[in-house]
C-alpha cells in the first residue's frame, strides 16, 4: 500500500535518512524503532507527507506523492495522525475536538467511536479535565473519526505510564486486525514487538 | 465556526481583551475626531446657511474675521430685483470675566430671530443678549463688560447652533464701534424664483471691492474647514493605524501560542483557507464588538463634551448614521486587515513541528 523506494533526506546540509527503502501493507502493524535522532521521526514524517525527501521516490496505493494534487484532501481522507503529545485543543470539548477532524462525523459515530476506546463519558469534558492517559486516548479517537487506511503514531506512549501503553498498542493492534494500517514510531523495544513487523532506524539507515 | 471562534477568544481572555481594547481607542478616536470636527463645520455652516444663499465679505481677505464690508451696501441690494431679505454681521471676540474669549456677534435687527429668547428681551443701544452656556458663567448677571465697554444684559438666548449658546450679541453699530469695521459680511436671502448665480452677478457690479459667493460654495471652500477636515482625516489614520498595529502584535503573540492547534489542523488536513477563514472570523467578532462598544462610549463622551459648561458648547458632535456606517466598516476592515498577516502566519503552520513535540 506504501512503498517507499531510495528516500534519502537532509536537513540542510546534514544527511537523516539515506536511501531507505521499504514497503507496507494494507492491515499491517508497522513498529520503526530507533534511538533518539536516528532519523525513525522524519521516516514517519516521509511517509506521512508531512514532509518532502530531498530524494527518492514514494507511492501511496501506486499512486506516486508528488502526483497527489490535494494534499490537505488526501490526509483528510486516508490519514490519521497520533503524536507523542495528545495535541487536543483546550478550549474545545472532546466532541468538539474530533469534529475538527471530521466535521462530518455524526453525534452517534463520535460516541460509538469513544465506546469502542472506552471513554463514552469523556464525550462533554474539555481536555484539562481529563488524565493523560484518556487525552491521548481521545488523541487517538480523533486519527480514527475519519475511518482513515492508515493511522501515524510518533511516540504515542511517550508520555504515558506502561499500563496505558501497553493498553494504547493492543488498540493500535485492534485495529489492523480490524483491517487499518498502523505506523508507529517508537524507541520502545518492548512494545514494538506487539507489532507484526519492527524496522529499526540507525544513522539515518534501515 | 462562529461558535468555535467565540471559544477560541474566550480561552485567550487576556490577550482578547487586549486586542479588544486596542481596537475600542482607536475607534472611540475616529468617533470623536470625526464627529466632533464635523460637529463644528456643521454648526459653523449651519449658522452661515440659516441667514443667506449668498456671503459677501471683502475682496481677497480670506477670513470672516478680518473682512470689512461696508454696510450701507444693503441699501443697495435690497433694490435688485431678486433680493428676499438681506442681513449683516460682525464676527468678533473679546475676554469675559475670567473666560479669555468669548465669541461676540454684532448683527442687524433683521438677524435677532436667529437667537430664541429664554428670556426679556432683544438688545438695544448700550445693551448685550448673552447666549445660555455664557450667561451660566457670568458672576454679574446684570452687566457685561466686553472691550472695556460695559452692556446692560437685556435677554438671554439659546440656539440650536451650540457654540452661539456660547457667544454675545450686540447691535451691529455697536459692535461696530467695538472692532473698527462695518461689518464681517452681508448675508442674502434670494427669492424662490431667482437664481443665486444671476443675483451673484449682479451684486458683484455693485462694489469693485467685495467677494460674493454662495454659502455652499463659501462653506466648501473656507480654509479652516479643509483644515479641520485635514487634520481630522489625518488623525484618524494615525488612529487607525495604531488600531491596526495593536491587532496585528498581539494578534500575532497569540497565533504564536496556538501553533500547535494550527499544526494539528494542517496535519489533520484542514486547509489553509479554512484557517484563515477561522482567524478572520475571530477578528470581525472583535470588530463588530469593539464597534459596538466605542459606539456607545463616544455617545457618551459627546454628551458629556455637549453639556460641559467648561466648554461652552464651543465644542460640539454628532454621529450621524452615515458617519456610523462608514466608522463601522473601517472597524471591521481594521479587524479584518489587522488578522491578515498572522492569519497566513497560522495557515504556513509546518505539521512537522508536531513532531519535535516540546519544542513548540
Amino acid at each position: 500500500m506504501i512503498k517507499a523506494t531510495n528516500i534519502t533526506h537532509y536537513y540542510n546540509n546534514d544527511l537523516a535518512l539515506k536511501d531507505i527503502n521499504l514497503e507496507i501493507n494494507k492491515g499491517e502493524f508497522i513498529a520503526i524503532i530507533g534511538e533518539s535522532g536516528s532519523g525513525k521521526s522524519t521516516l514517519l514524517s516521509i511517509l506521512s507527507t508531512l514532509l518532502s525527501p530531498s530524494s527518492g521516490e514514494l507511492t501511496f496505493e501506486d499512486m506516486k506523492y508528488k502526483d497527489i494534487k490535494n494534499i490537505d484532501k488526501f490526509r483528510q481522507i486516508n490519514i490519521g495522525f497520533i503524536f507523542q503529545f495528545h495535541y487536543l485543543i483546550d478550549y474545545l470539548d472532546i466532541k468538539d475536538n474530533l469534529k475538527i477532524a471530521n466535521e462530518k462525523a455524526s453525534n452517534e459515530e463520535i460516541i460509538n467511536l469513544l465506546d469502542l476506546l472506552d471513554i463514552k463519558e469523556l464525550l462533554t469534558k474539555y481536555p484539562s479535565e481529563i488524565s493523560g492517559g484518556q487525552r491521548q486516548r481521545v488523541a487517538i479517537a480523533r486519527a480514527m473519526v475519519n475511518n482513515p487506511t492508515v493511522i501515524f503514531a510518533d511516540e504515542p506512549t511517550g508520555n504515558l505510564d506502561s499500563k496505558n501503553s501497553l493498553k494504547v498498542f493492543e488498540l493500535f493492534k485492534e485495529l489492523s486486525d480490524k483491517g487499518t494500517t498502523v505506523i508507529v514510531a517508537t524507541h520502545d523495544l518492548t512494545l514494538a514487538k506487539k507489532a507484526d513487523k519492527i524496522y529499526e532506524v540507525k544513522d539515518g539507515q534501515l | 465556526m462562529l461558535n468555535n471562534a467565540i471559544k477560541a477568544l474566550k480561552a485567550n481572555t487576556l490577550k482578547t481583551t487586549l486586542i479588544y481594547l486596542s481596537l475600542i481607542f482607536s475607534i472611540v478616536s475616529i468617533f470623536l475626531i470625526s464627529s466632533i470636527s464635523s460637529g463644528i463645520i456643521s454648526m459653523y455652516s449651519s449658522m452661515l446657511k440659516s441667514d443667506g444663499d449668498i456671503i459677501i465679505t471683502q475682496a481677497k481677505i480670506s477670513d470672516t474675521f478680518f473682512s470689512n464690508v461696508d454696510i450701507k451696501l444693503i441699501e443697495k441690494i435690497n433694490t435688485l430685483s431678486g433680493v428676499k431679505n438681506v442681513s449683516a454681521m460682525i464676527v468678533g471676540a473679546s475676554p469675559v470675566e475670567a473666560l479669555p474669549i468669548v465669541a461676540v456677534y454684532g448683527v442687524t435687527q433683521n438677524r435677532f430671530k436667529n437667537y430664541k429668547l429664554i428670556s426679556n428681551n432683544y438688545p438695544k443701544q448700550n445693551e448685550a443678549l448673552v447666549g445660555k452656556a455664557i450667561y451660566k458663567h457670568l458672576k454679574n448677571k446684570k452687566i457685561i463688560t466686553i472691550a472695556d465697554k460695559e452692556f446692560k444684559i437685556s435677554g438671554i438666548f439659546t440656539s440650536d447652533i451650540g457654540f452661539e449658546n456660547g457667544s454675545v450679541v450686540l447691535n451691529i453699530n455697536q459692535a461696530g464701534e467695538i472692532y473698527s469695521k462695518s461689518a464681517s459680511m452681508i448675508m442674502v436671502n434670494s427669492k424662490i424664483d431667482f437664481t443665486i448665480d444671476k443675483l451673484i452677478k449682479e451684486i458683484k457690479t455693485l462694489d469693485n471691492n467685495i467677494d460674493v459667493k454662495s454659502t455652499d460654495n463659501f462653506v466648501n471652500n473656507y480654509n479652516q474647514f479643509k483644515i479641520i477636515k485635514t487634520s481630522s482625516t489625518v488623525i484618524s489614520l494615525i488612529a487607525f493605524c495604531m488600531g491596526l498595529l495593536g491587532i496585528v502584535s498581539i494578534m500575532s503573540i497569540t497565533i504564536n501560542q496556538r501553533k500547535s492547534e494550527f499544526g494539528i489542523k494542517r496535519a489533520l488536513g484542514i486547509p489553509m483557507r479554512r484557517i484563515i477563514y477561522t482567524i478572520m472570523c475571530e477578528s470581525f467578532i472583535l470588530g463588530f464588538l469593539s464597534f459596538l462598544s466605542a459606539f456607545f462610549i463616544s455617545e457618551l463622551a459627546l454628551y458629556f463634551i455637549k453639556n460641559s459648561s467648561h466648554l461652552q458648547g464651543y465644542v460640539n458632535g454628532e454621529i450621524t448614521s452615515s458617519l456610523a456606517f462608514s466608522i463601522f466598516i473601517t472597524s471591521i476592515l481594521m479587524a479584518l486587515i489587522g488578522s491578515i498577516i498572522p492569519a497566513l502566519n497560522a495557515a504556513y503552520t509546518d505539521p512537522v513541528i508536531l513532531i519535535q513535540g516540546n519544542k513548540i
